[in-house]
C-alpha cells in the first residue's frame, strides 16, 4: 500500500488493526503529496510492486487510460457503500462507467465570512449572491473596514482549478458538458460570467486585490486569518484553523455561508475527493486482488461495522468525509460544532459538484487555462477571449487523445 | 595489447574502470538516451503509444507560441541579470582590491548570499516581495516612499526584473571573487609603468585593469549566462511561471512539459535546444572575449 505522507500514525495503526483482524500483512509506504503523482507514475512505469494506493480524483482518467489502476465494481461488497456516499464522490471515482475505488476523504470549496466585519458594515446576514458580495464589500471599503474585502487566491498553483470551478459552478456555468465537450466559452452556461465577475471585482469595484494573481491558497488563508478581509473562498477544512485562537486573529468570528450564487447559479460549489484504488498488477492475481479489496473496504468502507478510518481522519486532522451517515455521528457533530455549523456544512456538501475538467489531458490544459484567467485579471485580454483560448486548447487536446 | 600498453597504463585503466563505468551509467548513457527519446512522442501516462516522430518534437517548438514567449522571457532575464552581476561584481571587486580597515569583514559578509542554498534564497525573497506582509513593502512604507502596499510579483511588468534582482543578489559574490582573483593577478609593474607614462586613474583602469581582467570577465560571463539561462528555482518558488506568462522562462517551460505533462520526448527535445543555445553563447563569449587573451 502506498499513500502520501498524511496522518501517517493513524494510517499505520489502522493498518495494524487490519493485519490483526485478517492476518494479511501489509507493507506501507508513503511519499510527500507534492511529489506523489510523479513518483507513482514512475513506480507504475517501472513495475514496482503495488496492490492498493491513494488516488486523487484528478488523476483517475490518466491512470485508468494508462492501465495502471483497475475498477473495483466487480466487488459488490465495495459498491454497496455507494448508497451512503455523496453522489459527487462516486461520480469522481467513476471513469468511463467503471468505479475505481472507495473514498476516504472529501472536501469542498467553502465561502467564509468574518461576522464582526459584516455587522460593523451594518448588515444582518452574509451575502447570498455574488452581487451582494460586491454590494457589502463596497460598503466595507467606504467605511474603511477592509481595503479588499473579498479574498481570492488566483495564483498559478494546484488549488487554482478548485477556485475557478467554485466560481464557475456558483454562477451556474460549467467548463464542459456531460460528453466532455468544451462549453466554458459560452456566455451564460460557461465560465465567462464567472471570470467577468472576478475581473470586475479587481478592476471595476476594487474589492479583490490585484495581487490575487500572486496569492496562493495558503497566503490567502493567512491574510484572511490576519483579519485583512471580510470574505474568503477556501477549502472547508480550513474552518477549524480559522476559528482556532492559536492560529487565527479572527477566531470565533469566522462563519460559513452557502456559496453565493450568480444570476443563473444555485449555491453550487466544487468538491474533490481522494480514494483508495487497486493497482492493475494486483487485479491480475485473484488472491492479491481479493486481499486488496478487503484492504480497500477496511479503509474506504466500514471496519468492524463503522466508517472508522474516515472518522479517525476527521478527528485527527479535520479531513472531510464522503459518507453521509457520519454527519449523524454524535462525536463528529460535537467536533464540527466547536468551530462550525454542521447543518451548513452538510447542505453545502450536498451541492458540491465534481470537477468537470478531470480528463487525461487535464494537466496539459490547466497550465494554459490558469494563464488565460490570470491574463484576463491583469487586463491583458478580455474575459471572453481568454476563455475562448482555453476552450480552443481543450478541443485540440480532446481530439488528440 | 600487452605490447601496446605498459604495466602503468594497464594499472591505471584497471583502477579507473569502476569510475568510468559509473560515469557511463549516470552521465554518458542518460545524455545519449535523452537524445534518443527526443525523437519519440513519449508521454509517461500513455505508455502504450510511443511513436517515432523523427524531428517533430524539435520542429513543433518553432510553431509553439508559448515556447517563443519563454525564449523572450529567458533572454530578458539573462541579459538583465548577467549585466547587473558583471557591473556590481566589478565594483565590489575593485573595492575589495583596496587596502582599508574592515576589508576582511566585508569580504566575509559578501559571501553570505552565496552560501545560502538556492531554495532558501527563493523562499526568503518570496517573503520579502509578498504584497501583504513582505519586508520590502514594510520598509518602503515606513520610509514614506509609498503610501500603500505595492504589488510586486503580481505585477507582470515588474515580475521578471524582481526575480532577476533575487538572482543577482545570490550570484554577485561568486562573480566578485572571480574578478577579484583577476585583479590580484595584475602585476604592480604594469601600474608603475603606466604611472611613469603619465596615465591617470581612469586611463590606468581602462588600459591596464580592464584588459587584464578579461579572463575573469570571460569566466563570469560564461558561468553566469549559463546559470541565468537554465535557472529554475526562483521561478518555481516565486511565481510558477506567472502571473499570466510573465515569468514563463525556458527552464519552467521544460519543467512543465516534462514533469507536469510527463511528456518526456518533447521535454528532452527542449532540453537539447536549451543546451545548444547555452553552448552557442559560450562559444560566442570565448570567441569575442577570449581571442585577445
Amino acid at each position: 500500500m502506498h499513500a502520501w505522507s498524511a496522518a501517517v500514525d493513524t494510517v499505520q495503526s489502522h493498518l495494524n488493526a487490519f493485519t490483526n483482524t485478517t492476518g494479511i500483512p501489509v507493507n506501507y509506504g508513503n511519499s510527500p503529496w507534492a511529489q506523489y503523482r510523479e513518483g507513482m507514475v514512475t513506480k507504475f512505469v517501472g513495475g514496482a510492486p503495488l496492490d492498493m494506493m491513494w488516488v486523487s480524483d484528478a488523476w483517475l482518467p490518466e491512470w485508468a487510460e494508462a492501465g495502471w489502476i483497475s475498477p473495483i465494481d466487480e466487488y459488490d461488497f465495495l459498491t454497496a457503500y455507494n448508497s451512503e456516499a455523496e453522489d459527487f464522490c462516486t461520480d469522481s471515482m467513476t471513469y468511463n462507467g467503471r468505479q475505481y475505488g472507495l473514498t476516504y476523504y472529501t472536501d469542498f470549496m467553502a465561502f467564509f465570512y468574518d461576522e464582526s466585519k459584516i455587522k460593523e458594515a451594518g448588515f444582518d446576514a452574509p451575502p447570498a449572491t455574488w452581487d451582494e458580495v460586491v454590494e457589502q464589500s463596497l460598503v466595507m471599503k467606504e467605511k474603511g473596514i477592509s481595503d479588499y474585502p473579498m479574498m481570492l487566491a488566483m495564483a498559478q498553483e494546484s488549488w487554482l482549478i478548485e477556485f475557478m470551478s467554485a466560481l464557475v459552478y456558483s454562477h451556474g456555468g460549467r467548463f464542459t458538458d456531460d460528453a466532455g465537450a468544451s462549453i466554458m466559452q459560452h456566455e451564460k452556461d460557461g465560465a465567462v460570467e464567472a471570470l467577468q465577475w472576478v475581473v470586475d471585482a479587481v478592476d471595476k469595484h476594487g474589492i479583490v486585490s490585484p495581487a490575487c494573481v500572486e496569492t496562493g491558497e495558503l497566503s490567502g488563508l493567512k491574510a484572511f486569518a490576519s483579519g485583512n478581509h471580510a470574505f474568503a473562498m477556501v477549502a472547508k477544512y480550513r474552518l477549524r484553523m480559522l476559528n482556532d485562537p492559536a492560529q487565527s486573529q479572527i477566531a470565533g468570528n469566522v462563519k460559513q455561508a452557502m456559496m453565493p450564487k450568480g444570476a443563473n447559479g444555485d449555491h453550487n460549489t466544487v468538491g474533490w475527493m481522494r480514494f483508495h484504488g487497486m493497482a492493475t498488477q494486483s487485479a491480475q492475481d485473484k488472491q492479491r486482488a481479493e486481499n486488496a479489496a478487503r484492504l480497500i473496504e477496511w479503509f474506504g468502507g466500514k471496519a468492524n461495522g463503522e466508517y472508522k478510518f474516515q472518522k479517525l481522519l476527521f478527528l485527527d486532522i479535520g479531513a472531510g468525509f464522503g459518507v453521509k451517515p457520519l454527519f449523524e455521528d454524535a462525536e463528529i457533530q460535537a467536533a464540527y460544532n466547536t468551530y462550525g455549523d454542521v447543518d451548513t456544512i452538510k447542505a453545502q456538501q450536498a451541492l458540491a459538484l465534481k470537477k468537470d475538467v478531470v480528463t487525461p489531458w487535464f494537466g496539459e490544459w490547466a497550465e494554459t487555462n490558469g494563464s488565460a484567467w490570470q491574463s484576463a485579471i491583469l487586463g491583458n485580454v478580455e474575459p471572453a477571449a481568454a476563455i475562448q483560448k482555453s476552450a480552443d486548447l481543450w478541443d485540440e487536446l480532446k481530439s488528440s487523445y | 595489447m600487452r605490447h601496446l600498453f605498459g604495466y602503468e597504463e594497464r594499472s591505471a585503466a584497471l583502477f579507473l574502470a569502476p569510475v568510468m563505468l559509473v560515469l557511463m551509467g549516470v552521465a554518458v548513457f542518460p545524455i545519449f538516451y535523452s537524445l534518443y527519446i527526443s525523437f519519440f512522442r513519449i508521454k509517461l501516462t500513455r505508455p502504450n503509444r510511443t511513436p517515432f516522430v523523427g524531428l517533430d518534437n524539435y520542429t513543433d517548438l518553432f510553431t509553439n507560441e508559448l515556447f517563443w514567449v519563454s525564449v523572450v522571457r529567458t533572454v530578458t532575464f539573462s541579459v538583465v541579470s548577467v549585466t547587473a552581476i558583471a557591473v556590481i561584481a566589478l565594483l565590489i571587486s575593485l573595492l575589495l582590491n583596496q587596502n582599508f580597515r574592515g576589508r576582511r569583514v566585508l569580504s566575509t559578509i559578501l559571501l553570505v548570499p552565496w552560501a545560502i542554498p538556492y531554495v532558501a534564497n527563493a523562499l526568503m525573497w518570496k517573503w520579502i516581495y509578498d504584497s501583504g506582509y513582505g519586508a520590502l513593502n514594510g520598509v518602503l512604507y515606513q520610509l514614506d516612499f509609498i503610501d500603500k502596499y505595492m504589488i510586486w510579483l503580481g505585477d507582470q511588468d515588474k515580475t521578471i526584473f524582481l526575480i532577476a534582482n533575487a538572482f543577482v543578489w545570490k550570484e554577485v559574490p561568486l562573480a566578485a571573487i572571480l574578478l577579484l582573483v583577476s585583479l590580484k593577478s595584475i602585476p604592480s609593474d604594469l601600474y608603475q609603468a603606466a604611472r611613469v607614462d603619465g596615465a591617470g586613474v581612469w586611463q590606468r583602469f581602462i588600459h591596464v585593469t580592464l584588459p587584464a581582467m578579461k579572463p575573469g570577465f570571460m569566466l563570469v560571463m560564461i558561468y553566469e549566462t549559463m546559470m541565468a539561462i537554465r535557472h529554475f528555482d526562483l521561478f518555481f518558488i516565486l511565481t510558477e511561471g506567472g502571473p499570466g506568462d510573465a515569468s514563463h522562462v525556458l527552464s519552467w517551460h521544460i519543467y512543465v512539459e516534462t514533469f507536469r505533462n510527463l511528456s518526456f520526448g518533447s521535454g528532452a527535445a527542449m532540453s537539447y535546444v536549451l543546451a545548444l543555445v547555452t553552448f552557442a553563447l559560450s562559444y560566442v563569449f570565448i570567441r569575442t572575449l577570449g581571442r585577445r587573451i
